[in-house]
């Protein structure tokens, strides 16, 4: 045994073992040694990949970094809080703003659906799930003046409030229809790059619209 | 006799507190193949060798079609309903895509856009076996879990119609969708839609995983702290 070195005996099994396992194709088997850590590292990784998207929406780039791994945790995030925020607002209201929380949900989810549909019959190149990952993640800034439209109104509902809530509105949703333009209309021909544009355009103010009005009671 | 001599001063040098000869026997029987045998033999005659993957699998998606069918008798709030009901379907989704398909069956499958902008849906099943590999009943447990939910959803969103509440029915649609994408994915990849491309694999999994797991390796060679093997 003392001829048995230490060093000689764990230089020669852990080597052997861990050359033979190919990393490339078993890469899934490395995951299978703990429960609890790989399912941590799968969390993490989505939840940095999702905050890395809001920070490009807030500040857009020409990055491919929202285009290549999308993800659709965002847009139900934001939708959710939209949806949210804007009920209880109208007129008749007589259920618990049941039904305007998923007319917000609807309208939110199909117009993206038809937009990326629009897209895609124009020729573009881009997949339907980018797409709506694109257009959910833009709706970040339309939520943000929700959030102030809200604080305004709770100051008071005037004249002045209003003018402040229409510049807000404004000004969020030249950015929205900015950010997701500068994301999707690249992927288009340019002579058609217009008829891509002008349906996010509209998206984009039906949800600014519904901020705008809303009032609460 | 030289080198016996060198090698058995240089394992004392290395330990830090010196102990006796034993523990250099113990050090070598750490490093065998023989280490957590007992361990092992318990993992494979468990019926359910993860517990809690199974658990999550099931207990998400029953969650949502419990309180779908019982938020009346709960809450007032629609809109409280509706929001616990669709986080419940999107924390299943997401777990049965990427945790209790992979440990439970050894499936996976996901969506993949490479630099043209084309989107690749690629399905991965395992092929070796391995200790902690899903038994039967995990097996069976998954498979059912996974085929009755959108039955019972497909069945909520024909009575969510002819009885008209029709609030209800973008949810029974998003349950619907959530659930098929899932049914669908695992099925294509049980039943051969493989488009394994190690090479693809390595480049989305590799490069986050192979330098951790080459420091481990160098430091094992290195600090000889672990005599032990890899994971398994």
């Amino acid at each position: 045994f003392p001829g048995l070195a230490d060093v000689s005996i764990s230089q020669d099994i852990p080597v052997e073992g861990e050359i033979t396992v190919p990393v490339g194709s078993h890469s899934p088997d490395e995951d299978y040694s703990t429960l609890d850590e790989p399912v941590k590292d799968t969390i993490m990784r989505d939840l940095k990949a999702v905050g890395k998207k809001f920070v490009h929406v807030m500040y857009p780039r020409k990055s491919s970094a929202l285009l290549r791994d999308w993800d659709l945790w965002g847009p139900l995030v934001l939708c959710v809080s939209l949806a949210l925020m804007l009920q209880g607002g109208s007129a008749d209201s007589k259920d618990d703003g049941g039904p305007q929380f998923a007319e917000v949900f609807v309208i939110i989810w199909f117009g993206a659906v038809v937009i990326t549909l629009n897209s895609k019959l124009l020729g573009g190149t881009i997949s339907f799930f980018q797409s709506l990952c694109v257009l959910g993640y833009c709706v970040l800034p339309l939520t943000v003046a929700m959030l102030v439209c809200r604080l305004v109104l709770l100051a008071g509902v005037g004249t002045v409030s209003f003018i402040i809530r229409l510049i807000v509105v404004g000004a969020m949703f030249g950015w929205s229809t900015l950010a997701s333009t500068a994301f999707l209309a690249d992927s288009q021909p340019p002579n058609r790059k217009a008829l891509v544009v002008y349906p996010i355009f509209l998206f984009y103010f039906v949800i600014s619209w519904m901020i705008l009005t809303f009032t609460p009671q | 006799a030289a080198g016996a001599a060198g090698g058995a001063r240089l394992p004392r040098a290395l330990r830090a507190d010196g102990p006796p000869p034993q523990a250099l026997v113990d050090d070598t029987e750490d490093v065998s193949l023989d280490f957590g045998s007992e361990e092992e033999l318990a993992l494979r005659k468990a019926r359910i060798r993860h517990p809690l993957a199974t658990f999550f699998h099931l207990f998400f998606r029953v969650s949502a079609i419990v309180t779908y069918l019982s938020c009346d008798w709960f809450s007032n709030s629609f809109v409280a309903c509706f929001v616990t009901i669709l986080l419940l379907l999107s924390f299943d989704f997401w777990s049965v895509k990427n945790v209790t398909g992979r440990l439970l069956v050894g499936l996976r499958w996901w969506n993949q856009i490479d630099e043209d902008g084309k989107s690749h849906w690629m399905f991965e099943a395992k092929r070796v076996p391995t200790i902690a590999a899903s038994t039967e009943a995990e097996a069976r447990i998954f498979w059912l879990g996974l085929i009755i939910c959108p039955v019972i959803w497909t069945m909520f969103f024909f009575s969510t119609l002819f009885s008209l509440k029709l609030k209800w029915l973008a949810l029974v649609i998003a349950g619907i969708s959530l659930q098929t994408a899932n049914l669908y994915g695992y099925i294509h990849c049980k039943l051969g839609g493989q488009k394994t491309i190690s090479r693809v694999t390595s480049r989305l999994f590799g490069t986050a995983d192979v330098p951790k797991r080459q420091s481990r390796r160098i430091s094992e060679d290195g600090t000889e702290e672990h005599g032990k093997t890899g994971t398994r």
